[in-house]
This record gives C-alpha cells, structure tokens and sequence, in this order.
C-alpha cells in the first residue's frame, strides 16, 4: 500500500522526549502515507498518547523533527498544524459543554471551511455541511436531534462523533487515540468503516493508537510497537505478530500486573 | 428552507417584541425620573452584552468594562466641550469611540490576557482601580473630582434630543441591534472558537483555534461594547464624572449578566432591566439591596447557573422532551445499538 516513492504525509526524524528522567520518546522515526491506516501499539505507559500530542502540538519535542507533507512543523505552533490538515481525537471526547451536537460538530466543520471569523460572521462557507455529515451519519448509523444537547449522548457515539467532528475539518492525516474504549461490539464496527472510509475515499492517512488487538490486526496496513519510548518494532500485523521483541514486551507487561 | 422561514418568524417576533416594549415603557414612565432608569438600563445592556462575550462565550471573567466605559465617556465629553482645543459634532465624537478604543482595548488585551483565567480577573480589578484614580486625579483631561460638564445637545438626523424620552427609542433600537451583533457572533465560528477555548482549550487548540487571539478578539469586542455605552451615557446625561466608574459598579453589569444568564443575549437585556428598575422598586429597602444581590448571586450560581435565559431555555428543552417521548410511543429510541 504505502510504496516508497510516495511523498509521506506526515515523518518523523528521530524524535526524543523526557519529562524529567522519565523517557516517553527514545529516537522514534516513523512515516504515515495518504491513505494509510498506521497503528501505534504499546503497553500502557509507553509513551504513545505523548507521541501523538507532540505531533499535534500540545507538547514539543526535546529533539528530532517532525515533517508535514515534506515541510518542518517541529516549532510550528498547535492551531497552526491543525489549519494545515492535522485533525485528533482523545481518549475521553472533548467536546463543548451545554451545546447542541449540531454546534459542536460545526467547531469541525468551521476549521475544515478555513475562512476568518469576519467571512464566519457574513454567513460564507465553503464545504458543504449538511451532504458532508449525512455521508458520515450513514456509515455510523446515527440518528439525532441535532439540538439536542452534547452531554445527552453515550460515551460511545460520542468518540465516535469526535472522529466525525474532525473528518469534518477535512485533515490529511488523522491522529485517532484509543477510539475504541467504551464501545460496544456494533460501534466498534461502525467505526472500523468511518477509519476505513476516510483513509480509502479521502486519502486521509489515519495514525491509530488502540489497545483492541483484533482491530489493530484488521484495519491496519502497518504498525509501529513502542515500549517505554522504544520503538521496538515497524513491519505489517503479521510481522508484528510473530516479533519476539513485541511478544515479549506485552507478556513482560503482564509478569508486572 | 425550514432554517430561512424560522429566521424570518424570530425577525418578526423580535419586532413585535421590541416596539410592544416601546409601548408599555412609554405608558408606564410617566417621569422623567422613570424614563431615565429605563434608559440607563439601556446603556448598561451594552456593558452586560461585553460580559456575556467575555464570561459567556470565552469564559473569562473581565472587570475592565467599567475603565472603558469611563474611557469612551471623557473620550466624548472632551471632544463635544472643545476643551482638547476641537468641538466636534456629538454624533461624530460618538463614532470615534469605536476605532479608538478597539486599539486600546486590543492592546490592553494583549497584556493583561497574558495571564490566566483567575489571574486575569485580578489584573483587570487592578486595571479599574488604576483607572479610577486616574479619572479622578488628572484634571486636565479628566477634570478630577468635579467631572465634564456641559456636553451639548445631541442632534440626530435632523432631531434634537431633549430629554429621557427623546432619547429611549434610539438607545432601545440601538440596544436591540448591537443584541442581534452579539448573537450573530455566538452563531458562527468566531463564538464556537470562543467557547471551545472555554470549555476545553486542548481541544480548541487541536480545532485550529489560535485561543490566545481570539480571547485578544473578544476583549477587544467587549471594550468596544463598554466604550459605546459610555458615550452614549455621556450624551444623554451631558455631564460625566470619575465616581460613576468604581469597582463597585462594574461589580453591577457582572450581577446585570449573572442574573439574566451569560450564555444568553436577550438575558442581558434582562438583566440589566432588573438590576436597575428593582432598586427603584424597593427604594424603602436600600440598605438591604447589597445584601439582596449577594444571596441572589450566590442561590443564582447554585440553582440556576444559566440565570433566568437559562430556566427559559431548560424548561423549552423540557417539553421538546416529552412531546419527543410521546411520539415515540414506548419504541425504543433508536441511538444506532
């Protein structure tokens, strides 16, 4: 899937990161293609929810760089990367509190139109909401009141509507954390179709941190393994599978629980 | 299409609302004494909509209001009164007010949003408390403690305005078309970015909102809104003087928002309706009325945080509700399980 000869829309050179003496990033270099569904797996701890806030922004690397369609972003600030096309969810959905779905979706939508507050102010848009979101709304399987209020929805169809949120915003690469906790077994389905869709239909390259081991090994094309930082393994699923490093790491992992 | 017809019946509505509450206000002021609370109230609508901005939509808590206020109230009187060495025309030294103090307001904004949250809220009571000594001391622009007077009278559009009454249908329209600004804002992208830097700055900042500016934005939006009301206020009362510009009135427009409810326009309006005619109301109880706005603060934040919009609104979602769970009709609610 992801030939070498084409551009990676999102690299990462040898990036390190402590907070203190603790090492949550040790050289990591990876590449995320268009299209491409990477997973970023690890036992808990190692450092893969740090790596995604410093893709996005939230934190800065100690060293190493981050390239976004070929150009450095490494001291490019967060709002900056988002308005380029780096979209993200959370492990517990964010959301505006005391608003409609309708509103909160729109934060998504507002970001992907890339016009000003002023244009905002005078009622243009340039991406088409409404035939957008029931595209989206069918893969999932929603049926809403879009006035309702945010805080009314299950946890569940609410991480899902985060990732819709910011497919809203039409990313180029989308950095999804753990976004099938909480879901029932119909929901993670659903959302396997939403990933799948957007790397497939829109060339989004997807990078996913998730747990679910059969989800990981059937939605993703390649996967990167860290451990306490170390990335210790890259290849397809079924390297990934049968890597001592990794099997070793994960059943290390369970000596200690 | 549904969205075009619903727009046009709230316009009709606001309409009927605004000239129904002409009418009532004219019958009931008999005085001028009363037409004047009306029209502070007006006045200080303006101040409550900076609030709801500020507070409601970005979640900062500003005092600053009141020290622009003052500032557009001197910045007219001084250009109406010649005393600058210029007599401009009211209308024009009103005008004037907006670009002026949308650059003070950006630059103070820049400062004191620096810090946060909390720590903004202090810097701005310290920026107030500066100012009013400033307005009370420095007599060449400020005219110390006997304030400016003497600011001619207003002629709009051929109309000379006289008294109380001349003035309420102009400040009660301008009212209502500053209102229809705020909620325009709360509507579209710069009042999502606004909130989302309230609610949840991560994410806001993951949804490409530059949250430092757009609170310098909006800051600078309320200190426009201030500054306005104080020319206004300057122009109707023809004398302006630094003791209307204490901390303890802008503890006042804060009440005036509270109890209307931030997150709402028309709960401004409201708001500041209450805040000023109630006192009238229960002139014999004056001593206790501190002591009524504190209780009322305090049992407000705990039972209704949203203030008297926000009991409207709960009880409209309410019945939405039930008649949602009629429809159904013991059908499970489909949520896509």
């Amino acid at each position: 899937m992801a030939e070498n000869s084409r551009q990676p829309v999102l690299r990462l050179d040898s990036i390190c990161k402590s907070f203190g003496g603790v090492v949550t990033a040790k050289d990591v270099s990876f590449s995320v293609y268009p299209g491409e569904i990477k997973g970023l797996i690890g036992p808990n701890g190692a450092g893969k929810t740090t790596m995604m806030n410093m893709i996005s922004g939230i934190y800065t690397a100690d060293s190493g760089e981050i390239f976004f369609e070929g150009k450095n972003i490494t001291k490019t600030p967060d709002y900056a990367r988002a308005r380029m096309g780096i979209g993200r969810t959370f492990q517990t959905p964010r959301f505006l509190q005391r608003s409609s779905i309708r509103d909160n979706l729109l934060i998504g939508a507002d970001l992907g139109n890339r016009i000003g507050f002023l244009q905002g102010f005078l009622g243009k848009s340039s991406t088409n909401f409404q035939s957008e979101l029931d595209e989206m709304m069918e893969i999932l399987h929603f049926r809403f009141d879009w006035d309702d209020d945010i805080n009314s929805l299950p946890f569940g169809q609410r991480k899902l509507l985060e990732i819709v949120r910011s497919l809203l915003s039409h990313p180029k690469v989308i950095l999804v954390d753990e976004p099938a906790a909480g879901l029932n077994n119909k929901e993670i389905e659903y959302l396997m179709e939403i990933l799948r869709m957007a790397a497939k239909k829109r060339n989004v390259g997807v990078l996913l941190i998730e747990h679910s081991m059969d989800m990981i090994m059937d939605i993703c094309e390649s996967i990167v393994v860290l451990c306490f930082g170390v990335p210790i393994a890259q290849g397809t699923p079924a390297e990934i599978a049968t890597n001592p490093a990794v099997i070793e790491a994960y059943l290390g992992r369970e000596d200690d629980d | 299409m549904k969205n075009t017809k619903k727009t046009c019946l709230k316009g009709i509505l606001l309409l009927l609302g605004t000239i129904a509450f002409y009418f009532v206000v004219r019958r009931v002021c008999t005085s001028l004494y009363t037409m004047m609370v009306v029209n502070i109230a007006l006045i200080y609508t303006l101040i409550a909509y900076s609030v709801s901005v500020m507070l409601g939509m970005g979640g900062e808590l500003s005092f600053a209001g009141i020290t622009f206020m003052g500032g557009g109230a001197f910045l007219v009187a001084n250009l109406t009164t010649s005393r600058l060495g210029l007599q401009l025309p009211p209308i024009a030294a009103f005008l004037l007010t907006i670009p002026f103090f949308a650059i003070i307001g950006f630059v103070v904004g820049l400062i004191l949003l620096r810090l946060k949250s909390t720590f903004f809220t202090f810097s701005t009571i310290a920026l107030v408390q500066m100012s009013y000594t400033i307005y009370n001391n420095y007599k060449p622009l400020f005219g110390g403690p006997d304030g400016i007077a003497g600011i001619p009278t207003t002629t709009l559009f051929g109309l000379k305005m006289m008294d109380y009454y001349d003035w309420f249908p102009w400040l009660l329209g301008f009212a209502v078309l500053i209102g229809l600004f705020i909620n325009r804002i709360r509507t579209t992208p710069m009042g999502r970015s606004l909130a989302s830097c309230r609610d949840n700055e991560t994410a806001a900042r993951v949804l490409g909102v530059n949250v430092y500016m757009t609170k310098v934005l909006a800051f600078t939006i309320a200190a426009v809104l201030s500054a306005m009301a104080g020319g206004l206020y300057a122009l109707q009362t023809k004398f302006v003087s630094a003791d209307m510009f204490t901390y303890a009135s802008s503890t006042k427009y804060i009440i005036m928002a509270m109890i209307g409810g931030v997150q709402s326009t028309i709960g401004a309006f409201i708001g500041a309706l209450i805040v000023q005619v109630l006192p009238q109301l229960l002139k014999s109880f004056e001593g206790y009325l501190q002591l009524f706005w504190g209780v009322s603060i305090v049992l407000l934040m705990v039972f209704m945080p949203e203030g008297i919009a926000g009991i409207f609104r709960a009880t409209v979602r309410r019945m939405k509700n039930k008649k949602k769970k009629t429809a159904v009709e013991g059908g499970v609610p489909d949520g896509g399980k």
